[in-house]
């Protein structure tokens, strides 16, 4: 009775931070696209959502350890409990929803495992964390990848931008959104290959120490099938914050620098995966951002925003550990703690979700996208766009370059089903 | 603890590799706008796409691990 409940609540978790992990990680394939109109905000998310869906298929191999020799798994080391996973993801998802509410773009693998040490610590002692793997894994390369992604951002832009170097009134740079299609594809399949089996992983390990499957065995079909679906839901609703943020919050994005950040993106995580330098992808693609923005004459950087993702990413392992420390401390009570903790993280997230109706960067789905797609036009396309008085929803990146997440532009909720500022967008 | 030569492998061939798609596809943008279009010129502009569009390819094959495993 007991294992069953707590395998229940970790599958029904896992799956929601599966969904987090989709709508979290939209924005790095999605947002300089939508920022530079290649794609329709829409479409864009509806082509993440698909490959995502068909990434989560094509990955064969599960990981075989849940925090990724983080904590010391297995023989002579701790056993992880179906306890400390859920506490552990309770952490990760508090943390990915707030970090989601300030439109932060931080690794979902971070928190998962920031949750999972925070419960391991509680339920297996300190020397259950292998501190040396959380700074070679975790911290080190967070210092790195924005370091890289940014060096290879701003090379790439010099060079579109020299190589289309303007010589009569002609200019072809518009040619790079369709570019930006191909590069963009392959960053959202990516990113279903890798992050969709995470949330496998996890849930076949719990299966295992529930006893519902031998050991090494590999995930059944059905747990396949829920998690590519939950993190194509996911990516299909979008984190709309997150993608204002890094499509027009850190610097205003052409499509040049759009073309030049997505492919340097997909060079640098590619590069990370195959090369054994594991590297976020989070953090990858807002390094690329920034050094697109470099790249461009006269482009500004936002390094206040720039500046309070960094913070986020560094505070998201230790923010999530504590969470996912005070989960495992109540799931100690047995099952009333558990019960308590699936109360609570409950609470909290739908208290979470509540504010963020309250801020709406996003309201209902047909408007969300009107919002989405005006808050990142340019100050120019966006006069040009009320001269014409095609905007609706005037947000705040008509008025300023970007979008200040603390005063979050006044809503004006648009009639659904008026024509949108699309086209002026493309 | 922390492989440096891996790091310095994976930085210099994404830079390398991205590089190259960006001057490729620009240099293909800028043949086939350019004035004075030749024959050549315009081969010369898909031919760029067409290496281009041979690196995404090589980047599925790299993302789907069932072409190379």
């Amino acid at each position: 009775m007991d294992i069953t409940l707590i395998v229940v609540l970790v599958i029904a978790l896992a799956l929601f931070f599966d969904f987090t992990n989709g709508f979290h990680d939209t924005a790095n394939a999605m947002a300089t696209p939508i920022a530079t109109g290649a794609m329709k905000p829409k479409v864009a998310v509806t082509v993440a959502a698909v490959l995502n869906l068909v990434g989560a298929f094509l990955s064969t191999e599960v990981a075989k350890t849940v925090s990724g020799g983080i904590i010391r798994e297995g023989d002579g080391g701790v056993q992880i409990t179906p306890e400390m996973i859920f506490a552990g993801l309770i952490g990760a998802v508090v943390w990915n929803m707030f970090t989601w509410l300030r439109g932060l773009p931080s690794s979902s693998s971070h928190a998962l495992f920031g949750g999972l040490i925070g419960a391991a610590i509680v339920g297996a002692g300190l020397g259950s964390v292998d501190f040396g793997v959380v700074l070679s894994k975790v911290v080190l390369p967070a210092l790195l990848a924005p370091l890289i992604a940014g060096v290879v951002g701003y090379t790439a832009t010099r060079l579109a931008y020299t190589i289309t170097r303007r010589r009569d009134d002609k200019s072809e740079r518009g040619g790079f959104r369709y570019g930006q299609i191909f590069t963009s594809s392959l960053v959202a399949l990516a990113h279903g290959t890798n992050d969709a089996q995470k949330t496998m992983g996890v849930i076949t390990l719990t299966l295992i120490a529930g006893g519902l499957l031998t050991p090494d065995s590999g995930p059944p079909f059905w747990v396949v099938v829920v998690c590519a679906f939950a993190i194509a839901l996911g990516t299909y609703t979008g984190g709309w914050r997150i993608i204002q943020t890094m499509g027009g919050g850190l610097t205003e994005v052409k499509p040049t620098q759009g073309f030049s950040a997505e492919a340097s993106t997909t060079a640098t995580v590619l590069a990370s995966s195959h090369l054994g330098f594991a590297l976020s992808t989070t953090q990858v693609a807002s390094g690329s951002i920034i050094g697109a923005g470099l790249g461009r004459r006269g482009s500004k950087i936002q390094w206040g925003t720039a500046g309070k993702i960094v913070v986020a990413w560094f505070i998201t392992l230790p923010a999530s550990a504590a969470v996912g420390a005070v989960a495992a401390l109540i799931a100690t009570l047995g099952v009333t703690g558990l019960v308590i903790d699936a109360a609570v993280g409950a609470v909290v997230i739908a208290g979470i979700f509540v504010v963020s109706r309250r801020r709406p960067h996003d309201q209902g789905s047909a408007i969300e996208v009107d919002v989405a797609a005006t808050s990142v036009l340019s100050r120019r396309r966006a006069r040009r766009a009320v001269r014409k008085g095609r905007v609706d929803t005037p947000a705040s990146g008509v008025e300023a370059p970007f979008v200040r997440m603390d005063d979050p532009p006044e809503p004006v909720v648009a009639p659904r089903g008026v024509t949108t500022t699309d086209d002026e967008v493309r | 603890m922390i492989d440096w030569s891996a790091f310095v492998v994976v930085a210099l061939v994404a830079l390398f590799s991205a590089a190259a798609l960006v001057s490729l596809y620009s240099l293909g943008l800028r043949l086939l706008t350019v004035e004075g279009r030749t024959t050549a010129r315009t081969a010369a502009g898909y031919a760029c796409f067409v290496v281009c569009a041979l690196g995404v390819l090589y980047g599925i094959y790299l993302i789907v691990p069932g072409f190379h495993r």
